[in-house]
């Protein structure tokens, strides 16, 4: 953003200098950075001269670089307001509004820019950036286009090729332009930021996350090189991380307008909710409307259950540009999923395809809630090669989508092709490590030996009898098991809980230091644990109403079955197991929306299964008697009356018949059975696995121990 | 949280106050119990750094500049320490954040053009500009004639009034313009103290052709002649820095606290400018001192009388520099953790083959350092008394 000046056109002199040759010097001191003596010509001048446009103008500049946004936007207002303001000063406008993320304002003034001028490359490609930023990406890709056609064979031109590339799903291309701007100007950390991007859409995060530290290693303080790191570490699930690099762009800038809305997302998946919605509620405060804003308003909502509010916030993101509209939808309709409005959620999840054809969130959504076609699959096919190459995410998505549109419509073999495809995707994208789970699970049987429970044989006389936790593999009928027990009129089901694994979170030696599970356990106390009873009890309590029984059916709380056993003595816990091919094949063939990081590789996923196996026959061993009652869900789906009364007299309950209509419970299920539990059962998720054998050997020899180790 | 506050608050008073052990006990105690903040690390790091323990602070600082890249005030003070732990490579590159700090942010010169980054542009114009301290100038003048021998580019150099002279009468740029004024138009740019990230400067690159610097000639010749009649040896005396100067109170010390220096056959003459030169109204018994504070205009009578006594005394200040860049000897007294261009430990200084430095032992503590001055002195006078004796006991200088 720099202009020389152009000839003055008045003679009235500020102490002797003639005005143009004032103006001319304040240009030339500030070149050569010099602002003091620059500004000090420009006031004179102004003096004489109230309204000069040049001086106003390089004023303008010199208040941006001096980090004055505001005031250097005003200056430049000023400085257009001429009647004879030249091109690149509304183009400077432009960019210093698009950079205070006014986009209304930065796209009028570059508008006029290129109409007073369409020859500069700049103009063009400051529209485009605009453009793209306000999500009008098919006339961001025109402009950036005739940037390139304008100006080529600099770095700049080929990164502004890469963006209209990348704008047109060509990202192959888009690589290579940004590969060129590169090898240009190796400093160049817009190119890098961009490369970084698509690396990162490519499925290569490492490499991604390379080229954002290698733009901060140029220019420390390029913010959307620590909001892109953000962004990619969350994407594969390190919210740690990515709360890391927003914390240290918020060291350097803490006003960054797209910082708010990325910590607040962050803050929702390291679990900090409360926190997450008061920031984002101040953003909408000062701009209602900010479309990131409302989209992780409504996520935060749904996380504190407060549902009629989220599902207003995804509604509001109708009317945003496209993929904040998108994301509205496709979270709105997953919400509605959970809340067994299965009507509703369909009706959104058609418009979502409708309005959103190749979104494959639309898509698999809206897989158990639409009745398939016989052409979907095949469709479904064509829309996945036309959009070839993809972002890694999307087509992640894609493919798990295609696995079930496929074993829907019979074809197994290409079921498997997808299903294994995504999962290889996903795999790529995350880090797990099985010898760490493996190790840790065996820590946690060990720290819980049969002495541990005789030595702490509960004091309380009357212990409290609300929790009951049900507990087992993911997809292994504890959703189900649930559903049935919160028909009966004395149960609240208060769905997967994270209650009792911040409890743990939140326990520090006296110096500060966070204790690990399960090395709380040298050192706890019995009152420890009767305090840390307590505490899980006044955290749910407030949920249970008058009911009798409160479900927490966050599987994996089977780490805890023994813990609990000692913090809640009245409590009881439900462990519920099925076949394991068929539980792990159920696992693998779903797309998770977050963590179940084990369930992306058949070898691990068969490794976890059987970590789990025994440290649950660890519990059964040391377990005082009468405190975990083993369900399997064949048998509840072969007997669902007979199981039915078994799970309410473990509970302590009467037999009430609701419990036999369990699908039309109306009351959230926020899990990946949301759907199936609205169904009466069915036996076909029974021996599916059995049947295909050929595609699973991996999963199966893990199971059986002969892989792995 | 506000006990972290509180307990942050108290540490940086406390280092504040010259107790850097229980700074960092608070420090300590902060980061055990979860305070992760910038602040508590960062009193960690200052707090072990003013005790001395220099490569502790690096780590500190380098972990702390890998987690927060865009805090450029932990940059500059990882790189202050890297530089005074003679890590030159890495220590220039960081040194380049020092205008990215809220209290220097507004000092950077924004120049238009792009920094010259140490490659050959014959037929191009650079332009070097000064900056900072007068001490930093008369350093890093010696880099002009290098900056002009590898770039072949027409050098312009833009510096202060107060030592355009010196720069006038050394090699190197092919144009003189003043601070302030507009110079004539240039390609590139180089900040004086960022020519050595620019040409990858090493400290087996110091100290250079030395002297680099000179005084003026007629200033000479009135000065010998305002000295002549002064017994010898004459040892010129400098006890304070600039007072505006960050670590001031660390640096610089009353004539007083330099008491022990006076004695028989010692004449010092006080070069002391600013508001501590009326302290030599009322020099210590038994100091015999000349003011000339009020004779002294600027840095060419300085250099002038610099190049006609024995001997120069200072605490870490710009004459040192001035007496370093003309030859003439000069002895530093340095406090316990000095300015990062006097490296740790060493008698000597690869800066200045002229200069000799004396370290503080112990935080605070000058009456070691004067101690040992005073008696390297008396040595000198002793020597120069009867310098064709073979009889004389001789003490090292």
């Amino acid at each position: 953003m720099a202009r020389k000046p152009r000839p003055g056109k008045s003679p009235p002199a500020p102490q002797g200098v003639p005005i143009a040759e004032a103006i001319d010097m304040a240009h030339r001191h500030w070149e050569a950075g010099q602002a003091v003596e620059a500004e000090h010509l420009c006031r004179r001048v102004l003096e004489v001269w109230p309204g000069q446009p040049d001086v106003l103008h390089l004023l303008g500049l010199i208040a941006h670089a001096f980090d004055q946004p505001d005031v250097a936007i005003d200056h430049m207002r000023q400085a257009c307001a001429h009647p004879q303001a030249p091109a690149d000063y509304f183009s400077n406008l432009g960019e210093l509004c698009r950079r205070r993320n006014r986009l209304d304002e930065a796209e009028q003034a570059t508008r006029q820019a290129v109409a007073r001028d369409a020859s500069q490359a700049t103009f063009w490609s400051n529209l485009g950036i605009i453009l793209q930023e306000a999500g009008k990406l098919e006339g961001s890709a025109r402009c950036l286009e005739r940037a390139a056609a304008l100006d080529p064979g600099t770095p700049e031109c080929q990164n502004n090729l890469g963006n209209t590339r990348r704008l047109l799903g060509r990202l192959a291309e888009a690589a290579s332009h940004y590969d060129k701007a590169l090898t240009l100007d190796p400093h160049y950390v817009d190119a890098c930021c961009n490369l970084g991007n698509l690396r990162a859409a490519f499925g290569q995060p490492d490499q991604g996350l390379a080229l954002f530290r290698r733009a901060i290693g140029i220019a420390p303080r390029m913010a959307d090189a620590y909001l892109n790191a953000a962004a990619l570490e969350g994407d594969r699930e390190r919210w740690v991380e990515a709360f890391g690099w927003l914390e240290a762009l918020r060291d350097f800038a803490p006003d960054h307008p797209r910082l708010p809305a990325a910590r607040a997302r962050t803050l929702l998946a390291l679990g900090r909710a409360e926190e997450a919605l008061a920031i984002v509620d101040a953003v909408l405060a000062a701009g209602p409307g900010d479309a990131p804003a409302l989209l992780v308003r409504g996520m935060a909502l749904q996380t504190l259950e407060r549902f009629d509010e989220a599902l207003d916030a995804f509604a509001a993101l109708g009317g945003a540009p496209g993929p904040a509209a998108e994301g509205g939808l496709v979270n709105r309709g997953a919400l509605l999923t959970e809340l067994g409005r299965l009507d509703e959620a369909r009706t959104v999840f058609i418009e979502a395809r409708r309005r959103f054809p190749r979104s494959p969130a639309a898509w698999y959504g809206g897989l158990e809630l639409i009745a398939s076609d016989p052409g979907d699959p095949a469709r479904l096919e064509d829309l996945l090669r036309d959009q070839s190459p993809l972002p890694h995410r999307d087509r992640t998505i894609w493919h798990f989508t295609l696995g079930k549109a496929w074993m829907e419509a019979g074809d197994t073999e290409r079921a498997f092709e997808h299903i294994h495809q995504g999962n290889r995707l996903k795999r790529a994208a995350v880090t797990y490590d099985a010898d760490a789970t493996d190790a840790w699970f065996a820590e946690i049987a060990h720290a819980f030996p049969k002495d541990l429970f005789r030595l702490n044989a509960p004091t309380d006389p009357d212990p409290s009898e609300l929790p009951v936790f049900v507990i087992g593999m993911p997809r292994s009928g504890t959703s189900l098991v649930e559903q049935i027990l919160a028909s009966h009129p004395a149960v609240l089901g208060a769905g997967e809980l994270r209650t009792l694994q911040r409890i743990l979170e939140g326990i520090v030696t006296p110096g500060g230091q966070p204790v690990a599970f399960p090395n709380l356990m040298r050192t706890v106390a019995p009152q420890d644990l009767a305090a840390i009873g307590r505490l899980y009890l006044d955290r749910v309590s407030g949920k249970a109403g008058d009911a009798r029984r409160l479900i927490d059916k966050m599987p994996t709380n089977f780490l805890y079955a023994g813990l609990i056993a000692l913090i809640l003595p009245g409590a009881r816990i439900i462990h519920c197991h099925r076949d394991p091919l068929d539980c792990c094949l159920s696992n693998y063939a779903r797309l998770f929306l977050e963590q179940n990081l084990f369930t992306y590789d058949m070898t691990e996923l068969g490794r976890f299964y059987r970590a789990y196996e025994r440290l649950m026959a660890h519990w059964r061993k040391v377990l005082p008697p009468g405190r975990l009652l083993d369900l399997r869900y064949e048998d509840l789906v072969e007997d669902p009356e007979g199981q039915s009364r078994r799970l309410v007299e473990f509970c302590g309950l009467p037999w009430d018949s609701a419990c036999l209509d369990f699908h039309r419970t109306a009351r959230p299920v926020a899990t990946a059975s949301a759907v199936q539990v609205r169904r009466p059962i069915f036996r076909e998720g029974m021996g599916r696995a059995a049947a295909s054998a050929t595609h699973l050997a991996p999963l199966i020899a893990a199971l059986e121990g002969g892989s792995g180790r | 949280m506000t006990d972290v506050t509180a307990l942050e608050a108290e540490g940086n008073a406390l280092l504040a106050a010259g107790h850097p052990e229980q700074a960092e006990q608070r420090a300590r105690r902060l980061l055990a119990s979860g305070s992760m903040t910038v602040t508590s690390f960062h009193l960690l790091a200052l707090s072990v750094r003013a005790q001395g323990r220099i490569e502790e602070c690096r780590d500190i600082l380098g972990q702390m500049v890998e987690r927060l890249p865009g805090n450029l005030t932990l940059r500059f003070e990882l790189a202050e320490t890297l530089l005074m732990l003679g890590d030159f490579e890495r220590g220039w590159r960081e040194y380049h954040h020092r205008y990215g700090m809220p209290h220097t942010a507004s000092l950077e010169r924004k120049v238009q053009k792009p920094r010259w980054d140490g490659r050959p542009i014959p037929g191009k114009t650079l332009l070097i500009h000064d900056e900072q301290g007068y001490g930093d100038t008369f350093q890093f003048l010696r880099m002009v004639s290098w900056a002009k021998q590898r770039s072949q580019a027409r050098v312009v150099l833009q510096i202060n009034l107060d030592q355009k002279g010196f720069a006038q009468r050394s090699a190197g740029a092919d144009a003189l313009v003043l601070r302030g004024e507009l110079p004539p138009p240039f390609d590139v740019h180089c900040e004086m103290m960022s020519l050595p990230m620019a040409m990858g400067l090493t400290l087996s690159d110091l100290p250079g052709a030395c002297p680099y610097l000179s005084a003026e000639p007629a200033r000479v010749k009135r000065w010998r002649r305002r000295l002549a009649r002064l017994p010898r040896p004459l040892v010129g005396l400098v006890w304070a820095g600039r007072p505006t100067h960050l670590n001031d109170a660390a640096r610089s010390v009353t004539l007083d606290t330099l008491a022990p220096l006076g004695m028989p056959g010692v004449t010092f003459l006080a070069l002391q400018k600013g508001p501590a030169e009326a302290q030599a109204a009322t020099p210590p018994p038994g100091m015999r001192i000349e003011r000339l504070g009020d004779e002294i205009a600027d840095f060419e009578d300085t250099a002038a009388i610099l190049s006609l006594t024995d001997l120069l005394i200072s605490v870490d200040s710009s004459p040192v520099h001035l007496a370093g860049a003309l030859g003439r000897p000069a002895w530093v007294v340095l406090p316990f953790v000095p300015d990062w261009r006097w490296l740790l430990e060493r008698e000597d200084t690869p800066w200045y083959p002229s200069l000799r430095l004396f370290r503080q032992d112990r935080r605070g503590d000058w009456s070691g350092v004067v101690t040992r001055v005073a008696s390297a002195l008396a040595g000198v006078r002793d020597e120069r008394r009867d310098p064709l004796s073979d009889r004389a006991p001789r003490r090292g200088v």
